[in-house]
């Protein structure tokens, strides 16, 4: 393998999980971050609903992009690329793939599919997932690339994920002072999380 | 232009069907058939998850109510009307609700008892009771430390002079609280009862009046001014007969000398007036 | 010390520093004088209380069955003295709530009620020494009150190879089996030999802390005569606390929920080898016992043999009474033992130590917030998470405690007497041990 393709691959995996974590680093995906983090049971139902979600979204889209939105067609003559649909068309394909998910979640696991509640849908206009694909669309890469990429993005959402539960979860028994309780300290000690992320940068 | 948006919504439609398709498919072959019925119920329940119904949460209690488990009324905290609503939806038949309420069956504030012995441990009535019985002289009496008014999910037990009082109008009768007084006082007592003896000690009289001010010494003066059968004897302690209760006058009738025969309304205003009498024993 | 000694030890505990046995650790042993009343009280034992058999102005002799065992895990009560029976009273327990007692007026005389004969030891079976054992009224007597004959009788699929004598005494202050130990070393490895014959045992070990060095020279002395073997231990509370004792000896750890026949052990007190010893040679049944009366408010430490059914009011007198009003009262010793109510509560089988503490000396426990130090997950002799149990219980998480195996803590106290916020950890473990009992009976 050259030089550059091991550091495109190393900015694939390394890069899109802890140098570039999407949430810690991108600040995409805040709410479910937030939201889910408070038992780590949970934390790691959603992080594997993300992973599945993001990877097969990827997939997909990188198929469309690769093979439709990326080319111009020539019609009569005239060029037309259809690539202003990509937003409307990703959307789509997530939001399908969050369905099936919340599906088959509701058949194989229905304690994880209450514990999730309302956060299973949101998945759809998480700006994670969303982001996830633009980025893959605006960097051009390849299907094999983008779906390299993702998956590793959702694994560094769910280690940031697991992270913070496991955090919140030691939280939950401090005693922390009145002004603090609750949200705040949640936010503050994100923060930090996110800072001690940083130490990874320079890594590529 | 126009084949641009042509394409544009042949593009979109196309992918709209396929997407369609692919979840109804998975849909069909994966769904799981929810009864709507049990978010109906779940809507018309108080959703305070107190547990009073004697189970984990409202979402449960749902549940097993369309499945026939549960009746309406096991929720202590709706009201009739809620119950009937419920029964209704789910085509069963309810009796009429009695509601109950918690009473907190002791008249020891630190005014009328001693504290024997100086406890020094963390605040909390059961595991203050794990150490040499408590600090309190009455071995039966409350200890103050606000267990229950902690436990209570809405707030009706208040603290006055280290005794605990229920307030009626706040409580709903879910039960938390009787089952976190490690001495047992507290008692769920239908809320048209507003005739308590405030003791529930069954030593005798001699050794009660050692120790408190209140004590039920049963001397019988209740019994005798009431109706029969409105008081039960048990032991060294008189009980008000829960199932055939004296109306509020039976206190001004019966003269109780250790005046812990008394409405909750006059329990209440007695504690909250206790800084100003000092009683000391 | 004798160099082929060899010394021990488990793994964490405390090593509080002023240990406070210099107060009676050099005072011999003294036999109280003889009351004018004993007020014994009936449940002393783990287990069903015996039946009380005798009743006001009953007269009874020394030693006198004054009530039977009621089934299999009980033991019998005898007199501590001649006299006659006043009656079946309630006086303070130790516990904080009244106890029934036999209350007896002595007569003065003091004469023994005839007593089983003697047993040649050496060659009697298990289940005749056994029976001695119970008949005599023998429990653990290092404060657990266990029963001892049902100690020795484990279920028969758990093979015993070792009976390990305790004479760590661990907790500061008691220096009862001590002096036990150091004045009448042939009756405890006696006693520590017919142990381990009823329960079918060749290795016999007594273990004993190395502060203790006069009484480990006064026993290897006879040892060898016994078959009893004796090993060192270092001095580390809890060393006397049973799984810590057996893995010090043994090297083997006793499962979560598991008890030590389970291992293959079994153990037993200094103090109860000692009146093993005089139940089955003597026939003399268990009517009094070594105790350690101590503490800087008392005016002469001591340890001193009292009878069963002596109040703490009076045993405090023949130590001369108190320089100075104290602070707290406690039955046993400082870690473990019971503060009390009352001065009444009589002289139990099992009450080691009568400890007076002045206020300097007591913790005011105030709820500081933890500092996250681990102190108490360094102390822990069983290798738990005090600090994370006490939070889990403040916060009211009591099924969450069961994941951390709060079941597994002794209450030995170490955490607590580490912890530099004076959080009492003890007393939250004991709150959630509490919680999660009562729901397994409300199942």
């Amino acid at each position: 393998m050259t030089q550059e393709a091991m550091l495109n691959m190393l900015e694939l995996t390394v890069g899109a999980m802890l140098v570039y974590n999407f949430v810690l680093a991108r600040f995409l995906g805040i709410c479910p971050f937030l939201g889910v983090s408070r038992k780590l049971d949970t934390a790691l139902g959603m992080s594997a609903a993300v992973i599945v979600v993001m990877t097969l979204s990827s997939a997909i889209t990188a198929v469309i992009y690769n093979l439709a939105l990326k080319k111009t067609f020539l019609i009569d003559g005239k060029e037309i690329n259809l690539g202003f649909l990509q937003v409307l068309i990703y959307i789509a394909v997530i939001a399908a793939l969050v369905q099936m998910v919340e599906v088959l979640l509701q058949k194989f696991s229905p304690p994880l599919y209450k514990a999730l509640g309302i956060f299973l849908p949101l998945i759809t206009t998480n700006c994670a997932v969303l982001g996830a694909v633009m980025l893959n669309s605006v960097n051009d890469r390849g299907i094999l690339e983008s779906t390299i990429f993702s998956f590793f993005s959702a694994l560094g959402f769910g280690l940031a994920l697991v992270l913070f539960s496991s955090l919140r979860e030691r939280l939950e028994l401090a005693t922390v002072p009145r002004p603090f309780q609750g949200m705040a300290i949640a936010l503050i000690t994100a923060g930090i999380l996110a800072m001690a992320f940083v130490g990874f940068s320079g890594l590529c | 232009m126009l084949l641009t948006i042509i394409l544009s919504i042949l593009a979109l439609s196309g992918l709209g069907i396929i997407l369609g398709l692919a979840i109804g498919f998975v849909s069909k072959f994966f769904g799981v058939a929810t009864d709507p019925k049990v978010d109906l119920v779940l809507e018309l329940l108080p959703g305070v998850n107190c547990g009073g119904c004697g189970r984990p949460g409202c979402a449960d209690f749902a549940r097993a109510l369309v499945a026939g488990e549960a009746s309406p009324e096991q929720c202590p905290v709706s009201s009739q009307e809620a119950v009937t609503q419920i029964a209704q939806l789910l085509g069963m038949t309810v009796g009429d609700l009695e509601k109950k309420v918690a009473v907190v069956l002791c008249g020891g504030d630190i005014h009328q008892t001693k504290v024997k012995t100086l406890y020094n441990g963390v605040n909390d009535c059961i595991s203050a009771m794990q150490i040499a019985g408590g600090p309190k002289s009455c071995a039966y009496g409350c200890l103050g430390m606000s267990s229950c008014a902690r436990a209570c999910p809405f707030g009706a037990i208040e603290m006055i002079n280290g005794l605990a009082v229920v307030h009626n109008e706040l409580c709903v009768g879910c039960g938390v609280c009787v089952d976190t007084c490690p001495r047992d006082l507290i008692k769920l007592v239908p809320a048209e009862a507003k005739v308590h003896i405030y003791c529930s000690s069954p030593e005798k009289a001699a050794v009660k009046m050692k120790v408190c001010n209140v004590p039920c010494i049963a001397c019988r003066k209740c019994v005798k001014s009431g109706e029969e059968g409105q008081f039960e004897i048990k032991g060294f302690r008189v009980e008000v007969n829960y199932d055939n209760f004296p109306g509020e006058d039976i206190v001004e009738k019966s003269g109780c000398p250790k005046n812990c025969l008394l409405t909750t309304a006059q329990h209440l205003e007695i504690e909250r007036n206790a800084d100003k009498e000092e009683n000391a024993v | 010390m004798n160099k082929d000694l060899k010394i021990v030890s488990f793994k964490g505990g405390v090593h509080p520093p002023k240990d406070g046995k210099i107060l009676s650790k050099k005072t011999a042993i003294q036999t109280a004088p003889l009351l004018e009343r004993y007020q014994v009280i009936v449940s002393q034992n783990i287990g069903a209380p015996p039946a009380p058999v005798v009743k006001a102005g009953d007269e009874v002799k020394k030693g006198q069955l004054i009530a039977e065992a009621a089934g299999f895990v009980s033991v019998p009560l005898h007199a501590p003295t001649s006299g006659k029976i006043e009656g079946l009273i309630d006086i303070p327990g130790p516990m904080g709530v009244p106890a029934q007692a036999i209350a007896i007026l002595a007569d003065g005389k003091d004469e023994w009620a005839e007593l089983a004969p003697p047993i040649d030891w050496r060659g009697a079976d298990a289940e005749t020494l056994k029976k001695r054992i119970l008949e005599c009224g023998i429990v653990g007597m290092g404060g657990a009150a266990f029963p001892s004959h049902v100690k020795l009788s484990p279920p028969p699929d758990k093979k015993i190879d070792y009976m390990i004598i305790n004479g760590a005494e661990c907790e500061p202050y008691l220096t009862a089996d001590h002096r036990v130990m150091l004045e009448e070393p042939e009756k405890v490895l006696a006693g520590a030999a017919i142990l381990g014959r009823a329960a079918g045992v060749k290795n016999v070990v007594i273990a004993v802390e190395i502060n203790k060095v006069d009484a480990i020279n006064a026993m290897m002395e006879k040892a060898a005569e016994f078959g009893v073997g004796i090993v060192g231990m270092k001095v580390q509370y809890p060393q006397g606390a049973e799984k810590q004792l057996i893995y010090a000896v043994t090297r083997r750890k006793v499962p979560t929920g598991a008890l030590p026949a389970d291992v293959g052990c079994i153990v037993q007190n200094a103090g109860t080898a000692a009146a093993v010893a005089d139940a089955v040679r003597s026939g003399i049944p268990l009517i009094e016992r070594v105790t350690t009366i101590t503490g800087e408010p008392v005016v002469t430490p001591g340890n001193w043999r009292l009878r069963l059914g002596t109040p703490i009011s009076a045993a405090l007198t023949f130590c001369g009474g108190v320089k100075y009003e104290p602070s707290k009262l406690i039955l046993g010793g400082p870690m473990m033992g019971f503060a009390q109510r009352s001065i009444e509560v009589t002289v139990m089988k099992n009450t080691s130590g009568i400890l007076l503490l002045k206020k300097s000396e007591i913790t005011q426990y105030e709820s500081n917030p933890c500092i996250r130090c681990g102190r108490c997950i360094k102390a822990c002799p069983m290798n738990l998470q005090p600090t994370v149990l006490s939070q889990l219980t403040e916060a009211g998480k009591f099924e969450e405690t069961l994941k951390y195996n709060v079941m597994d803590c002794i209450e030995c106290g170490a955490c607590a007497f580490t912890c530099p916020a004076q959080i009492p950890l003890v007393q939250h473990i004991r709150r959630a041990k509490a919680e999660i009992r009562n729901r397994s009976k409300k199942r």
